[in-house]
């Protein structure tokens, strides 16, 4: 089964306005499945990763509904058929 | 708890740890019972990072528990003082997790899980000790910490050490499992940070921070992952922790295996997708720009503006808020080789970009790639564009940024690569820079007009750095440069230097405004001598020359490093015209009541006009000019948000190129009609920038 990422709409312009986007492929881990996303959507990657490869400070990514900041981050497992939703973090000020 | 022999097994010749705990009055005969039961329980835990209890028994009123002899330091004395690396603590915390995940599927719970009761061996080997231990052995043999807990309340049915309790056991609900990741949660702070999360002088105030408080939270070293494990662990509810120590575990595995998102991003892009690289902005006001019109620049926390007036500069459109929601620290006005283009800096969640209009705001570029972006081999990343810095005259294609973490950026295509000024990062100074109030940036880049070669910047707080030879090398320059903050109070670098500015007819002249004091160099930044003569205080942000006459510097002191508001609540600039020597308030038309404003480092600017036109916006959002050189003000806008930023340019005629040098002059030159081909008429470089 695939992996489906939730684009918010902010980044709607770099995958072409879709709302929800499919990896096929049955990536590992969280870094893989980003990286399959950066390769379908590049205007995405910086938006959401460090130029060092790592999740901005304040971007969360759900697996489910688990924050994989609290599952290892990037590492994170991704099973198969799982959505993962990509979300700018309540901020004040 | 008890006393610990080395001790030798002489049926097995092995070496063992003898744990003698004494019987007292409150270890009764059934509670002695219970920790017979649970010790052999405990002793059926076959486990690596659990250290092994081999038997257990009763001896003239003493209890024993014979275990494997661990030999190696106690997390406590390993973490002591700074903390351990967090590479170690995520090695260790893992063991640890992995260690209470095989006990709580036995059905055994620690309860005394503390860096005392863990020992690291020389290997890196963890081993858990006391498993099950801790249940109603009572204050009997409670630690020192404890004690003041145990005079609290009865503790007959608690157990464990007070800053590593639970709050669900301090509030006399029943716990669980779920009290060994809180103590988890405790024991990976303390080993990271060198310090309890949760700290008092007695122990109603340990139990009030447990209670009530969140932990101060830790920054670098320790990783944003690792913290977030900790705070996990550490959440108050036990429904809102991880529910099982092997998600922990993992979570701390996964961290460790530094995963990062590989494809770098790519020049190519699928042809069926075809993304924007410029955004169109039609909802956004536009201001409708014509040649000869004045612009003010105003970028802000929340957004960009552009307010547009001509010669006269009386009546303003304004045109945004571009950019809503992002910071935006730097702007630019870039008039060379015949170009009109505005750049901005902007920050949110999303990261930070570097985007220019060519067309007065209507359409800017929304680069897929950030265009400035530290390379790999550092392992920093982008926090923010402090400051855009044009090249000189004769390179119009060059283009400088300062950026935080304190760096310097240039682009030798007119932005459309950038590359890191090495010879500045790889400064031998530059891991001793510390972060200001507003994070370690390079914030004022400066170019010394007469000499191709040479540069300055500012750094807080790192201070003046200056090359000579186009960026390779470079020399701090601060003597006499005051830190209050530091020990040695005139060191070589490590000052916070909020500003500085130069004249180009003067440059070897700068002017400096410190975190506390006003100083300038006559020689190239070699010496720099105070002159604070006569402002109401030396604190301050923003320093900026008058455009023509290289004596004219103007100010806005603020009242204090803890109060940074305009002193006395009253806004004044300060002017002077003797290079220091003396300083002379200017308030007609600013507020002197109740006026608590701030003036931040880049909110203000001059223009090139004659007489020359001084702007500033103020944290309150408020915008004041002055057409005068500062002699009367007018308040040209008010409720924007906090202005960090502002900068003057004049749009000149494709056709002469005219540069006003009076306002008559330069209203002539501003006809009134719109002119459709703007965005592709040439004109020539603007001279309005005050301070590059």
């Amino acid at each position: 089964m695939p992996v489906t990422f939730h684009i918010p709409g902010a980044l709607r312009e770099f995958t072409a306005g879709q709302r929800s986007v499919e990896i096929e492929h049955s990536p590992a881990t969280l870094a893989d499945a980003l990286s399959a996303l950066c390769m379908l959507y590049p205007g995405v990657r910086d938006r959401i990763v460090t130029e060092q490869g790592q999740v901005r400070e304040h971007i969360n990514i759900f697996i489910g509904n688990e924050n994989v900041r609290y599952t290892g981050g990037l590492a994170s497992r991704v099973a198969a058929g799982s959505e993962i939703s990509i979300v700018p973090a309540v901020s004040g000020g | 708890m008890g006393v610990v022999y080395r001790a030798f097994d002489e049926t097995l010749h092995r070496d063992v740890a003898l744990k003698v705990v004494k019987k007292d009055a409150r270890l009764d005969s059934s509670a002695s019972q219970s920790l017979l039961h649970e010790a052999r329980a405990s002793s059926s835990l076959a486990h690596p990072n659990i250290c092994t209890i081999h038997e257990v028994g009763e001896t003239d009123g003493e209890l024993y528990i014979v275990m494997e002899l661990v030999e190696g330091k106690s997390l406590r004395d390993l973490s002591a003082e700074a903390g351990l690396p967090p590479a170690s603590v995520m090695r260790y915390g893992a063991q640890i997790a992995s260690a209470l995940a095989r006990a709580h599927d036995r059905g055994i719970v620690h309860r005394d899980l503390k860096t005392a009761n863990i020992v690291v061996a020389s290997d890196g080997l963890v081993k858990v000790l006391d498993f099950g231990l801790a249940k109603k052995i009572g204050s009997g043999v409670f630690d020192a910490t404890t004690r003041s807990f145990a005079t609290m309340q009865d503790t007959s049915s608690v157990s464990g050490t007070l800053p590593y309790l639970a709050p669900e056991i301090l509030r006399g609900e029943v716990a669980d499992y779920r009290a060994d990741l809180w103590a988890l949660g405790v024991v990976l702070y303390e080993a990271a940070s060198g310090r309890l999360p949760f700290e008092g002088r007695t122990g109603f105030e340990i139990s009030s921070a447990i209670l009530r408080e969140l932990p101060a939270p830790l920054g670098p070293p320790v990783p944003p992952g690792l913290w977030a494990i900790i705070q996990r662990c550490l959440a108050k509810e036990p429904m809102q922790r991880y529910q099982r120590a092997s998600e922990i575990q993992a979570a701390l595995e996964a961290i460790q295996s530094g995963a990062i998102v590989s494809a770098e991003p790519t020049a190519e892009v699928p042809s069926d997708v075809g993304p924007p690289k410029v955004v169109v902005l039609h909802s956004v006001r536009h201001a409708q720009v014509r040649k000869g019109d004045f612009l003010l620049l105003v970028g802000t926390t929340k957004g960009a503006f552009i307010l547009r007036s001509n010669a006269q500069r009386r009546r303003w459109e304004v045109g945004g808020p571009y950019f809503h929601g992002h910071n935006v620290y730097a702007m630019a006005y870039d008039g060379r080789a015949g170009q009109h283009r505005i750049w901005a800096s902007t920050q949110n969640y999303w990261g930070t970009l570097l985007r220019s209009t060519d067309d007065f705001g209507k359409s800017w570029t929304n680069p897929q790639q950030a265009p400035i972006r530290f390379p790999s081999d550092t392992g920093v990343s982008l926090k923010n564009i402090w400051q855009i810095a044009l090249g000189r005259t004769e390179e119009p294609n060059v283009l400088y940024c300062g950026v935080e973490p304190a760096a310097l950026f240039e682009t030798r295509d007119a932005g459309e690569t950038w590359s890191l000024v090495r010879g500045l990062f790889d400064h031998p100074h530059r891991p001793r820079w510390m972060p200001g109030n507003g994070g370690l940036a390079l914030h004022t880049i400066v170019l010394d007009p007469a000499d191709g070669q040479r540069m300055y910047v500012a750094i807080s707080s790192g201070g003046v750095y200056r090359t000579n030879d186009g960026g390779r090398t470079w020399s701090a320059q601060n003597r006499g440069i005051r830190a209050i903050f530091l020990p040695d109070k005139y060191p070589e670098f490590g000052q916070c230097v909020h500003k500085i500015a130069m004249h180009p007819e003067r440059p070897e002249r700068l002017f400096l405004q410190n975190h506390w004091g006003l100083y300038r160099s006559d020689d190239g930044g070699e010496n720099w001598t105070d002159i604070a003569n006569g402002v109401p205080s030396d604190f301050g942000f923003a320093v900026i020359m008058h455009p023509r006459n290289p004596d004219w510097v103007y100010i806005v002191p603020v009242e204090s490093d803890e109060f940074r508001c305009a002193c006395d609540g009253r806004l004044r600039v300060y002017r002077t015209r003797n290079a220091g020597a003396s300083w002379e308030p200017l308030v007609r038309g600013l507020p002197q009541k109740r006026a608590y404003e701030t003036v931040l480092r880049d909110a203000m600017t001059a223009d090139s006009f004659d007489p020359a036109g001084i702007y500033f916006g103020t944290r309150s959002g408020q915008l004041f000019g002055s057409r005068d050189e500062g002699k009367t003000w007018q308040k040209i806008l008010e409720g924007l948000p906090a202005v960090v930023c502002v900068r003057s340019a004049v749009v000149e005629d494709a056709a002469g190129g005219l540069r006003p040098t009076s306002a008559k002059a330069a209203a002539q030159t501003a006809p009134r009609q719109q002119t459709k081909s703007r965005s592709t008429s040439r004109t020539r470089r603007s001279k309005s920038r005050s301070k590059k």
